[in-house]
């Protein structure tokens, strides 16, 4: 219908701009390469290591299952400092109530990291 | 310090049967060294470390040294008379010095701040008996010189942790730092004011063309 | 033989920049994009590399030119700029870091090592010139070459790229489908690298008798 007005006509023109502004460089560089520039894979080129050396064994290794619980015990306590931040920084604002609250969940995670201690989950074997 | 003659005897007085030798240096800087035997090296470097006087403690830097076969001429004045008249003649005399491989280290103390004593270890030859004590249990500083002078001039060290080629790659043959030491025939030609390499590339297109 | 590419008349072309209206060629915007937007591989090998820091800094300012994204992969480089000595130990590794980067690539040997030995030529550990094994552009001599040379060296390899055609027989390698975009890489022989030196990229002077 002519002259007909849609209100949402604006957001699929928007849509479509969008999306030709987004792949029409994708789709002029792919023309580009067709015409122009031959692809050269080679070995080299194709190798997943990028330091000059050549890349030695398998990267599929089984890796020793103490790292992650290491890797969980650190980001426990790195996520904390995240409660602790604004703990210090209203810190003479707060009650009693609060302080204890904090030392309690500090004590908590402090039990938790004892406990693996104990468990000899910090030493590396 | 001490006198490198005090040391000397405290060490001989120290460890009975150790062989110690005060090499001269002519030289300007006139510093003279110990030249100390191959079988008791690891046990005079580990006293001159631990002992209260010394405490050389650091050890600066380690090198190797090759002495290839030589005849040595050395001059010597002579009171001859001749004729009923008094002359003074010069004589040469030539010997023969056998060859050897030789590693020097500089040592000092951190703690008693003073230094250098400059010790120097022999091998019998240059060829099959290469090997000498690694005093890298002694001064951890010594590893990687110590690894750098086995991969440049071969010298075999007993006792080292990790005794691998540090600057040639795995596979290279003999040892580019001594004297006899013969490099690969690559002699392009180049516009250079140098004779020898022009010499040499000389040599190596007439070998290509013969080829 | 040359093919004369057909050109747009300057009298016009200039009476358009005067209404506002640039007219260009496909090749001449390609290149001008190409030129302006050097970037180069982020490795040093000797005492050349400092040179190479100082060119980049803001002294000297290698931004100027396009060139200050300095890439640590080579997927990412266009320019290699060979720094400093080349051992022999090493010489494999910067040949394969060569082949990794994409094609169109460019090579700038700085220094009197990079482009012959220099002081180190003819020694057992040293290797007498990159351009044995990958194609180098720009030579720079010098020992050091101060940061000045560097950015002459950069201009001119802009200039190369200004004067690369698009199509035709005598267009860059990058562009031609059979030309390597790979060199081998030499391996490590009992005094020497094997083979000593790439013969499709290198030949050795010959003497000229007189």
């Amino acid at each position: 219908m002519p002259g007909e007005y849609n209100p949402y006509l604006f957001i699929v023109v928007m849509v479509v701009a969008a999306i030709a502004f987004a792949f029409a460089p994708l789709l002029l560089a792919w023309l580009w390469a067709r015409k122009f520039s031959p692809q050269k894979p080679g070995p080299d080129k194709n190798a997943t290591y990028e330091c000059g050396l050549e890349s030695k064994g398998d990267a599929w290794i089984h890796f020793k299952s103490e790292y992650y619980l290491y890797g969980i015990i650190f980001l426990i306590f790195d996520v904390e400092t995240i409660f602790l931040l604004p703990f210090a920084v209203a810190f003479t604002g707060l009650g009693a109530g609060a302080f204890i609250a904090l030392v309690v969940f500090l004590l908590l995670l402090v039990w938790g990291l004892a406990w693996a201690w104990m468990k000899g989950v910090l030493t590396w074997r | 310090m001490e006198t490198l003659e005090q040391i000397k005897s405290r060490i001989t007085h120290a460890l009975p049967g150790a062989r110690i030798e005060i090499i001269p240096n002519d030289s300007p800087a006139g510093q003279r060294s110990l030249l100390v035997d191959a079988d008791h090296g690891a046990a005079i470097a580990q006293f001159l470390r631990d002992d209260p006087e010394l405490r050389l403690d650091y050890c600066s830097n380690a090198t190797g040294v090759d002495w290839p076969e030589a005849v040595v001429k050395t001059k010597i004045k002579k009171q001859v008379i001749v004729e009923g008249v008094e002359k003074e003649i010069e004589e040469t005399l030539e010997t023969l010095r056998s060859g050897c491989l030789e590693t020097v280290y500089h040592l000092y103390s951190m703690a008693k701040k003073h230094g250098p004593v400059i010790l120097r270890l022999r091998t019998e030859n240059r060829s099959d008996k290469n090997h000498l004590p690694s005093l890298t249990p002694v001064w951890r500083s010594c590893e990687f010189q110590e690894r750098e002078i086995f991969d440049l001039y071969g010298i075999v060290f007993d006792g080292h942790p990790d005794l691998r080629r540090i600057l040639m790659w795995e596979g290279f043959v003999d040892h580019p730092m001594r004297k006899d030491y013969v490099g690969p025939d690559d002699y392009d030609y180049e516009p250079t004011p140098h004779d020898d390499v022009l010499e040499k590339t000389k040599q190596h297109q007439a070998a290509e063309v013969k080829a | 033989m040359t093919i004369e590419k057909p050109k747009m008349d300057e009298g016009l072309r200039n009476e358009l920049q005067k209404q506002g209206v640039f007219t260009t060629t496909l090749e001449g915007i390609y290149n001008w994009g190409r030129q302006n937007s050097v970037w180069p591989l982020q490795f040093g090998l000797a005492c050349c590399a400092i040179e190479m820091i100082a060119a980049s800094m803001a002294r000297y300012d290698l931004a100027r030119f396009g060139a200050e994204v300095f890439r640590p992969s080579p997927r990412q480089a266009d320019l290699m700029i060979v720094a400093g000595t080349v051992t022999k130990k090493m010489a494999p590794q910067v040949v394969r870091l060569y082949n990794q980067m994409p094609e169109p690539k460019y090579v700038i040997a700085m220094g009197a090592c990079a482009i012959s030995g220099g002081p180190f030529k003819q020694g057992y550990n040293v290797l007498k010139g990159i351009d044995r094994y990958i194609p180098v552009d720009v030579h720079i001599p010098g020992c050091p070459p101060r940061p000045e040379a560097l950015l002459h060296a950069f201009m001119t390899l802009q200039k190369k790229i200004e004067n690369q055609p698009l199509t035709g027989a005598n267009r860059p390698r990058h562009l031609q489908a059979d030309a390597p975009s790979e060199f081998p890489v030499p391996k490590f022989g009992v005094h020497d690298l094997e083979p000593p030196s790439n013969p499709t990229v290198w030949q050795s002077p010959k003497m000229v008798r007189a």
